[in-house]
């Protein structure tokens, strides 16, 4: 038996009253910026200088020693000795060093973001530009966290490389205040018959009559 | 003897150390109803636990040692009750200790916060009970769960022996030590003579166990909370003049350092490892916290000028048998070559300095 159905198609043409078809767009938003980044380290030791002199007398030796390798006297008293990137601060009175490293460094960043918005729904066009915008500036905020860590990375690299470097150098300095000191006790002591040192082992040997 | 009361033995005999651990946590972490009290013969049994399983554990643990302490002032040899009175040696417990055990026993303790109505600062807890409360911290630090509900308790927070065994765990945030001189009159004292041997095995593996943390700031915090406790008991011991209860810290000292140390992979291999998180950008920062993962060794400055006074006091002071007793200990483990070599670790630490350590004399072993 034959069965009957109806199919009814929509109409072509929209009739009065209906709503006009939702209209799609498309924004491109992008961001950039530029920072200079600086990322530093620093740290503080002391000198381990024996008092064999009076204190005012160690730190003459000291200040004199510093000044042979290159260290300049600052107006507050320290002694510095500026690198590219490092530089070393020694007060011949307390001994303290400090050792810092500075590290700048121009970054730019960009992002970008292809959205697509409906203007019947969701936000208008420039609240949405506006939306993206924020994201995308979080983004750069991000990126240039990320920059800088890696910064403070290498600021910390390169003070820890400059410290292996300077270990020996505080030793010579150390050790030859330390002679130049024992020297001049052995003045005040009495007369002074011979000096001997033997610069591969190190040794100082002082004769004095007293 | 009801279910309940089956169950509060058992998680008893947990915390004192006589049943296992697994079915302890286990028992911890299911809820029961709670009863009004116990029956006679139930707190009968409880009490008896108690007694029998406290004096056991101190006498095993130090108590039955033929060791020297001072006994006002001066250095007695023998065991511990040889060295004291019944009477200083009665114990007695508050009904505190047996509320905990009911509610511990009753409630599901992963799942809610403890209250107890006597838990306040103003808490007055007898040394017994503050050894009981040691031991169940003890008991349960494997459970973390577990730790952080009985932390925000004061029975624990402010247990000072839980502070000189177990700081990380105690502390919340920045360590906050509490006063320890009370531990160093009367029974509290004679409880810390038997804990001796206890704190130094705790304290070893706990030091054996940092070189796996690779995690900077979890070193960070162990660390500070580590050296704010023992520094400040030490303190305590100074000014209580019982210097023989900070042997513990000199015979852990002794052996982290029995021989010469190359580096410091000991302490702070695991952050020096490459997959360490959360490490410090700045170079100052790492070393601090490689600073504070040596607390122990640091500690041996404060134990050095003990040293250096007990080496003035002359025969006819006042303190002369006191100085003596800790000259004893000290020479006893070598303690000049344990502090240099303690020196000569945290010399490490600083990038400008080298070791004074003789090389000539590193084939010296101390005890």
């Amino acid at each position: 038996m034959s069965r009957g159905y109806r199919i009814q198609l929509p109409d072509p043409l929209p009739r009065a009253g209906d709503d006009p078809m939702s209209l799609a767009y498309r924004i491109t938003v992008k961001e950039s910026a530029t920072r200079r980044l600086t990322a530093e380290d620093e740290i503080c030791s002391r000198l381990e200088l024996l008092e064999i002199l009076p204190p005012e007398d160690m730190a003459n030796l000291l200040r004199e020693e510093l000044k042979n390798r290159g260290f300049e006297e600052q107006p507050d008293g320290t002694l510095l000795r500026h690198g590219e990137t490092v530089s070393v601060r020694i007060n011949p009175q307390s001994g303290e060093v400090t050792v810092s490293a500075a590290i700048e460094k121009t970054v730019s960043q960009q992002a970008e973001r292809i959205t697509t918005g409906f203007d019947d729904v969701g936000p208008t066009p420039r609240k949405l530009r506006q939306q993206i915008q924020k994201e995308l500036q979080a983004d750069l905020e991000k990126k240039f966290e990320q920059e800088q860590q890696h910064l403070q990375s290498q600021a910390a690299q390169v003070l820890e490389q400059h410290l292996h470097e300077l270990q020996p150098e505080i030793s010579e300095i150390v050790n030859k205040v330390t002679r130049e000191a024992l020297k001049q006790k052995a003045h005040q002591m009495g007369t002074v018959k011979e000096i001997s040192e033997d610069p591969q082992s190190g040794s100082l040997t002082i004769t004095v009559e007293v | 003897m009801n279910p309940f009361e089956g169950k509060l033995l058992r998680i008893l005999r947990f915390f004192l150390g006589y049943h296992p651990a697994e079915d302890g946590l286990r028992l911890l972490r299911e809820s029961n109803p709670r009863p009004l009290c116990l029956s006679v013969h139930g707190v009968e049994c409880v009490k008896d636990t108690l007694a029998k399983g406290i004096i056991q554990f101190l006498v095993r643990v130090g108590g039955w040692r033929r060791e020297r302490y001072l006994v006002g002032g001066r250095p007695v040899q023998g065991r511990l009750w040889e060295r004291a009175s019944l009477e200083e040696l009665r114990l007695s417990f508050s009904p505190v200790v047996l509320d905990f055990l009911m509610e511990v026993t009753a409630q599901d303790l992963r799942a809610r916060r403890i209250l107890l109505r006597w838990d306040s600062e103003q808490l007055r807890l007898t040394p017994a009970d503050e050894l009981f409360f040691w031991l169940t911290f003890r008991a349960v630090r494997r459970d973390p769960n577990i730790v952080s509900r009985f932390r925000s308790l004061m029975a624990f927070r402010a247990n000072r022996y839980c502070w000189i065994s177990f700081p990380t765990d105690i502390a919340q945030g920045e360590p906050n030590p509490p006063d320890f001189s009370p531990l160093f009159t009367g029974q509290r004292a004679l409880i810390l003579e038997c804990l001796q041997r206890p704190l130094e095995r705790l304290w070893r593996q706990s030091e054996e166990n940092k070189q796996y943390i690779r995690d900077w700031e979890q070193m960070r915090i162990r660390g500070r909370a580590e050296f704010a406790a023992l520094n400040r008991y030490l303190q305590a011991a100074e000014q209580a003049k019982r210097f023989d209860l900070g042997r513990f810290v000199l015979r852990v000292n002794a052996g982290l350092f029995s021989k010469h140390r190359e580096d410091l992979s000991f302490w702070t291999g695991g952050l020096n490892a490459e997959n360490s998180i959360n490490k410090p950008g700045r170079l100052s920062e790492q070393l601090e916290v490689q600073r504070q993962a040596l607390a122990f060794p640091r500690l041996m400055e404060t134990l050095e000028r003990w040293q250096t006074w007990a080496r003035g006091v002359g025969y006819v002071d006042d303190d002369y048998a006191i100085s003596q007793l800790w000259k004893s200990d000290w020479e006893q483990v070598n303690g000049d070559v344990v502090a240099a070599r303690a020196r000569d670790a945290i010399a490490m630490l600083d990038p400008l300095r080298r070791p004074t350590w003789d090389q000539g004399n590193d084939g010296d072993e101390t005890n």
